[in-house]
């Protein structure tokens, strides 16, 4: 890993090698690793070291920007001479007013050395106890060790000068058996958070629930949907509904709906970097404190997430959702919660007289942004409730859905959370909905 | 670079591996976009670094970085060992490859004019020009860009290939999204997600023709609006030909991955219904489909003159007269199989091992004129541009929309429908292919953002295709 002090001085001489009115300098990066695992084996097994340096320079309202990963005197200097290029053949931004400002903010970090200290034998050893159960019971172990170590710096010519390190481990397990799959994920910025034994229950169990399916047809289902399943919702939901560029675009059905209630009395959902419940991250990409956003409060939605830009072109303050700029895809929730219920998940089930447990779904996409219509296929456990009791597995089907029209019908949330991680983190419950719709089957 | 790539292949071969290669990027990138008549963005990136993959006690292990000292690369070298040797504890089978023609080589792209050379100004003016045709009422967000990027790549091995190849790429694309306050819809041109991709310089900006479609597709967006639904039920289908590249990107280049079937994506992107029983006798489709793997296909993103393991190019069918006949495959998993290998293995860049990608995946073009499509359909809609996609890991039932269709009564045209869709399973669908159009329609589509593997990877790939005619389709979920 590189030093602290050495990511602050690459960031200082970026920003004094440029002649801009205003000038942004971003380091991210760090060591990745990777350990994958399929057919009961190891058979891929990777690691990197990369960081990368972008840069903004702004001339009035012209912007510019360069990124290298290079990082000697000459490369910074001449990434600096093309970002200021770039801006001078500009056309003025009308909404561009200015970086980020600096402000008073705590320094924090969430650097796990155990997580640190992850060897290749140790990621192996873990992967092992996975294979060993598979193999014992017959199956087929696949999944992936993934532990990241990173670092963030950001310095402007204003002021704004942080840093943080950050540490993630993951371990997920999909079981294949001949006729079923089961999956499991866990991820922690300490690696002694993971419960390898409880990945391989959930896992083997759902595979071995899962054998031979039946086919069920499809139509509107009660469904309860596993913490898995229902981020992909909360996934789709960040961009085509919750940041200000859908609501500029006019793709967020937020829009013109801001202090109305929209959704029912059990539906609260925010970001909140800091929150316990996610994997943390205490400033974004411009430098900019995390604020809590709260975008449905009691079904009434509340806000959208800003970066500086969208934030001056709508007369806000950055909430800290910048992505690494320049990006269309950004501002961008990255610390997603929905508040859960006081219920267990098999309480919620016990509440469901016919319907479908979905452990995952798999390939969403938007058909409709506007009524936020996506569809998708379930994954590696589809089972019937029947009298309050899971009674037997199901061949997946497709779903096409409007994510509204889902969380209306959302009518019990469980206590037990999952988070799930990928670059952003998405914190959700377990959830029970009603008249779900399935439009078709597929074969297995 | 000689000197990195030799001091790598040393150290591994100090620590006692069977088999190494080195692969060196230096990429350089420029992204511009515009929007609603000013700039967006425009970032130019660099990014070099190394990556070294060996196999060592029997198992792969791959290491890499950006730093280009001696220091980090015996370091590397080491690391990619040590994952290795820790990769062979759980080991079932010792990793071998098939038996390849080593090359030494160097390949320049066929470039006329570098796009690096031209300036940044004039890139932008084309694309304001576009959005300024565009700038009609009711069109809320107009959108341009271009992307251009240049790479210099040397592979090497401890096999002896060494090769230096050069890799250029030019893009360009808009889009209009009309709105009357209820309803949203987007037409984009030449294709959606950022348009064409060719491996050309400058040249093909002019080439797409965008000042000559920008009027015409905003004005689609805005028609769109009004427009009626599109029908449902089951019904004859025609599908415009970067529609169809999508097609064949999800139900047949996917499910051709060797690795997949292999089960070795199946912790992410999914496994494959093409099992290796069915190879040589599988009908995938109805006779007049024929699709390859076409790696020298002129000016096509998927296409390469060696892939990432030094095999070069090469074209195989993996659809011949609608009969299943081929794989895209590896060193590892055509040994596996006891197949040819046909030079598949790419990576998105330094920082990622190879793994089993689409080339230029094509489906050769028929003898059809459009007009005799259309006057074969009683009761159908022709569709075109893709909007969503989505299909199951086994690759079997798949659900597309697209931005625009068009009815088709009687044997001709009609009127134009909002939010087509239709589904189906994979072979079913090929095998009621009975029309496809001929080779003045067909275009080979680049595809810049297919993404597989652990970690992601992002790939460039194609697909050649003209106008297909598919019968008794379901059209229509979205009510
Ligand atoms: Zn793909």
């Amino acid at each position: 890993m590189m030093t602290r002090d050495k990511i602050q001085t690459i960031l200082k001489k970026s920003v004094s090698f440029s002649e801009g009115d205003q000038t942004e300098a971003m380091l991210y990066g760090g060591k990745s690793y990777l350990t994958g695992f399929a057919n009961n084996h190891i058979h891929r097994n990777v690691g990197e070291n990369n960081y990368n340096l972008s840069l903004r320079v702004a001339f009035g309202k012209k912007i510019g920007s360069a990124s290298v990963n290079d990082f000697s005197d000459e490369a910074i200097k001449n990434t600096v001479k093309r970002a200021v290029e770039i801006a001078k053949l500009q056309e003025e931004n009308p909404s561009f007013v200015s970086f980020a400002k600096p402000e008073e903010a705590p320094e924090k970090d969430f650097f796990v050395e155990k997580t640190a200290e992850v060897t290749p034998d140790m990621r192996a050893e873990y992967v092992k106890k996975i294979l060993d159960k598979s193999k014992e019971k017959g199956l087929n172990a696949n999944g992936t060790f993934v532990i990241d170590l990173m670092q963030i710096g950001v310095l402007n010519s204003l002021g704004i000068s942080r840093f943080c390190s950050l540490t993630v481990a993951s371990l997920k397990s999909v079981i294949l058996g001949d006729t079923s799959s089961g999956y499991s994920i866990e991820t922690s910025t300490n690696v002694d958070d993971i419960s390898v034994n409880s990945v391989i229950e959930e896992s083997i169990g759902i595979a071995e629930m899962g054998k031979n399916p039946i086919a069920v047809e499809p139509g509107k289902y009660e469904v309860i949907l596993s913490p898995y399943a229902f981020a992909e919702f909360i996934s789709s939901l960040s961009y085509l509904a919750l940041n200000a560029r859908a609501v500029e675009e006019g793709t967020s059905f937020l829009a013109g709906n801001f202090g109305k209630k929209i959704l029912g009395d059990n539906i609260t959902i925010y970001d909140d970097g800091l929150s316990p419940e996610t994997i943390p991250m205490p400033f974004d990409f411009e430098g900019v404190s995390k604020k809590k956003v709260v975008f449905f409060e009691n079904g009434v939605a509340k806000d959208v997430v800003y970066d500086t830009l969208t934030a001056y072109k709508n007369g806000k303050e950055s909430t800290g959702h910048s992505l690494p700029q320049p990006s269309s895809f950004s501002p961008y929730p990255m610390n997603i919660i929905m508040k859960g219920g006081d219920l267990s998940k098999d309480e919620i089930i016990s509440h469901v007289e016919h319907g479908l447990y979905v452990h995952r779904f798999w390939y969403t996409n938007p058909m409709d942004p506007r009524r936020a219509v996506i569809t998708g296929m379930t994954r590696d456990g589809l089972f019937l409730v029947e009298n309050g009791k899971i009674t037997k597995p199901v061949k997946n089907m497709r779903f096409t859905e409007s994510i509204i029209t889902a969380l209306n019908n959302c009518i019990e949330l469980s206590k037990e959370k999952r988070v799930m991680y990928d670059s952003s983190s998405i914190t959700v419950p377990y959830v029970r909905i009603k008249d779900f719709t399935f439009t078709s089957i597929t074969e297995f | 670079m000689q000197r990195i790539i030799e001091e790598a292949l040393m150290v591994a071969k100090k620590f006692g591996v069977s088999y190494a290669d080195v692969r060196v990027i230096d990429r350089t990138e420029e992204e511009i976009s515009t929007k609603n008549g000013s700039v967006d963005g425009i970032k130019s990136s660099s990014s070099k670094g190394f990556g070294i993959r060996v196999i060592a006690d029997g198992a792969w292990g791959f290491s890499s970085s950006f730093v280009l000292t001696d220091e980090e690369i015996s370091r590397v070298a080491e690391e990619a060992v040590d994952i290795a040797k820790a990769s062979a504890k759980t080991k079932i089978e010792d990793v071998t490859l098939s038996k390849i023609e080593i090359y030494q080589d160097r390949v320049e792209e066929q470039v006329k004019i570098d796009p690096f050379s031209v300036p940044i100004t004039k890139k932008i003016s084309i694309l304001l020009d576009a959005d300024k045709l565009m700038n009609l009422q009711g069109i809320i967000l107009r959108r341009g860009g271009m992307y251009f990027s240049k790479e210099w790549k040397t592979f090497a091995s401890s096999e002896g290939a060494y090769l230096e190849l050069e890799r250029v790429i030019s893009n360009a694309g808009i889009s209009a999204i009309a709105t009357d306050g209820k309803d949203v819809q987007t037409r984009s041109y030449p294709s959606s997600f950022g348009g064409d991709y060719q491996r050309k310089g400058f040249e093909f900006i002019e080439e797409v023709k965008l000042l000559e479609n920008a009027w015409r597709i905003a004005n689609e967006a805005i028609q769109l609006l009004s427009a009626k639904p599109c029908p449902s039920g089951k019904m004859d289908i025609i599908l415009e030909s970067s529609q169809l590249a999508l097609q064949i990107h999800e139900s047949c280049g996917h499910p051709t991955e060797l690795d997949r079937v292999l089960g070795e994506e199946a912790s992410f992107a999914g496994t494959s219904f093409l099992t290796p029983d069915k190879l040589g006798k599988f009908k995938y489709g109805s006779d007049i489909v024929n699709i390859v793997a076409d790696a020298t296909a002129p000016f096509a993103i998927g296409g390469f003159a060696y892939d990432d393991e030094g095999i070069k190019a090469k074209k195989i069918y993996l659809v011949k007269n609608g009969e299943f006949v081929g794989y895209l495959n590896s060193r590892e998993t055509s040994k596996k199989l006891r197949l040819e290998p046909m030079g598949a293995m790419r990576a998105e860049s330094w920082n990622r091992a190879p793994i089993i990608r689409m080339t230029s995946i094509n489906l050769e073009p028929g003898d059809k004129a459009f007009e005799e499509l259309v006057s074969g359909i009683d009761n159908g809609v022709l569709m075109a541009t893709n909007k969503s996609w989505s299909i199951d890991q086994k690759r079997l039932n798949f659900q597309f929309g697209t931005e625009i269709g068009w009815e088709i009564r009687n044997g001709k045209l009609q009127d134009m429908v909002k939010n087509p869709t239709y589904s189906g399973i994979t072979y079913e669908f090929w095998r009621n292919c009975d029309g496809i159009g001929n080779k003045d329609y067909y275009h080979i589509w680049g595809l810049p953002n297919c993404g597989k593997g652990e970690p992601m990877q992002v790939m460039q790939v194609s697909h050649g295709a003209s106008y297909g005619r598919f019968r008794n389709v379901q059209v229509g979920v979205l009510r």
